[in-house]
């Protein structure tokens, strides 16, 4: 039987193993500095996974064990198809579950969470994190137009009031690389923990894919990239309007929460395509404000 | 559908390459029976229910091989006198953009039927959305790589038009109806920046923004270019 290729993005190793009749997959790092950040995945995972929602599934994780040489994570391994196997397949039906699915998962998210106050200090201190990290990198530090990204970045953070966005639930980072296709059944991996614990901070993830292609940019295989465009633009008009129709704080914070996020991502951007990509797509959002 | 709508039949015949410097582009070659490719790729239809028939060709391939004169005389011999042969001066980048200016050039309104000029095919065509398909184990010889396939449901409804992956027995055999014209170039006005874009593209668009979209089964197909 054929074994699907599995990638880790984390820089986390990856291994599928059969044990019996059953293959499991053992996610490995070794870093130090990754152990604690592992386990926490692999709890969010474990305690995610007893979720019951139409069409969405989380493999479940079996054992996270630690010692001084490293940390691994064991979870059921799913026989799935990738974002683009999917989309390059995925007829106007699949397409339209795969929204329900989405927007079905979110709600869940929204629900489990409360609408808390979080302060605006938090997303200020990031920013002033980033931007360090931003300007001593080599690929940025020097560049006339990254220099103006931050300063214009830093007016509208510096305005930038305290928050009102449920708080709880969140994946962390939920885009089409850390989802799994099998039919009509999604599977979520890759948990991560988020700087504010939102499903607001999944929407961003989510419709960095679909609004601005990111997981598209970081497929090297050839692929039908007209094709993709198309179902990603539907499901991001789809995402959009719903969330923004039901939800104040939506309508509010998308803007300055997805232009933190590609910040976060600049920050650590060294190939040339990913920095024009990431200019271009910062320069944009900051036009919406 | 609205009777009174104009239902009109494009065949674009533009393509360019290279090759065609020294040697006519194949969909003007004639048949055994002295009917150019392009011209036999429509006479499978009733061409009764068209209101208006286009031509679509190049200048350049019309000045060196007088391709506009050739196809005139065709199209009297045959007794066809609603046929219209639109010259565009300069190449297009796709098929779609092809369409969209012969579109704009002749204002052309209501429902349009584009033919592929190097297929043949006996059909029912009506002015409803649709695309023409033929079942793959139906061909003696087929290279699959080349074609795009249609997934149909139970309700006859298409599901899915995707280039070149085998995802049905039905591909599909080069005829495409779209019951209002504003609708094909309000999407590709949308997508046209994305590169080379093909007509499943367009009509996997539509699909997903909620179009209905029929399968037109077509018979005696015969692909021109095998």
């Amino acid at each position: 039987m054929e074994i699907i290729e599995v990638k880790g993005h984390s820089g986390c190793e990856i291994d599928v193993k059969r044990e019996d009749k059953s293959l499991f997959v053992y996610k490995t790092t070794r870093d130090p500095g990754y152990f604690n950040r592992l386990v926490r995945q692999g709890k969010k995972q474990e305690q995610a996974s007893h979720i019951e929602l139409q069409h969405i599934r989380i493999p479940k994780i079996h054992e996270i064990t630690r010692n001084e040489r490293e940390v691994r994570l064991k979870m059921d391994y799913v026989y799935s198809r990738n974002f683009v196997e999917f989309f390059e397949q995925a007829g106007f039906e699949q397409v339209a579950y795969l929204i329900e699915a989405l927007i079905m998962y979110l709600e869940y998210e929204i629900s489990g969470s409360k609408n808390e106050t979080v302060e605006s200090l938090i997303v200020k201190d990031k920013f002033n994190d980033v931007k360090k990290k931003t300007l001593s990198n080599r690929y940025l530090a020097g560049d006339i137009e990254i220099a103006e990204i931050m300063e214009r970045s830093e007016a509208i953070f510096n305005k930038l009031e305290d928050m009102e966005m449920p708080v709880g639930v969140c994946h962390g980072d939920l885009t089409f690389s850390n989802i799994l296709f099998n039919g009509n059944n999604y599977y979520l991996i890759d948990f991560l923990d988020s700087f504010i614990e939102s499903p607001l901070l999944d929407i961003v993830k989510l419709r960095q894919d679909t609004a601005w292609l990111w997981s598209q940019l970081m497929y090297t295989k050839p692929c039908d990239t007209i094709r993709l465009h198309i179902a990603f633009k539907k499901i991001d008009d789809e995402i959009n309007a719903y969330f923004h129709e039901h939800y104040d704080w939506y309508r509010k914070l998308y803007n300055p929460l997805q232009l933190m996020n590609f910040l976060r991502i600049l920050q650590y951007a060294h190939e040339p395509k990913v920095i024009d990509y990431l200019k271009h797509s910062i320069n944009e959002q900051l036009e919406e404000f | 559908m609205n009777s009174s709508k104009n239902f009109n039949l494009i065949v674009p015949a533009a393509a360019d390459k290279a090759v065609y410097e020294e040697r006519m582009p194949s969909v003007f070659m004639m048949d055994t029976e002295g009917t150019m490719r392009c011209v036999r790729s429509i006479l499978g239809l009733n061409l009764d229910v068209f209101d208006n028939i286009y031509f679509t060709i190049l200048r350049k391939h019309a000045e060196r091989y007088d391709i506009d004169a050739l196809l005139s005389l065709q199209f009297r011999r045959l007794g066809l006198d609603k046929v219209k042969i639109v010259i565009l001066d300069e190449p297009t980048a796709t098929q779609a953009e092809t369409i969209v200016r012969t579109i704009k050039t002749e204002n052309i309104d209501g429902a349009i039927f584009i033919k592929d000029a190097d297929s043949y095919f006996k059909a029912e065509i009506y002015p409803e959305n649709g695309v023409s398909v033929y079942p793959l184990e139906a061909l003696e010889l087929v290279d699959p790589r080349h074609k795009s396939y249609v997934a149909v449901d139970d309700m006859q409804h298409i599901t899915n038009i995707i280039e070149k992956r085998i995802v049905s027995n039905l591909f599909s055999a080069g005829g495409y109806c779209f019951e209002n014209v504003d609708d094909f170039m309000s999407i590709y006005d949308k997508l046209s920046d994305l590169g080379n874009i093909y007509l499943s593209h367009l009509i996997y668009a539509l699909l997903l923004d909620g179009h209905l979209f029929r399968p037109v089964k077509v018979t005696d197909y015969q692909d021109c270019n095998i």
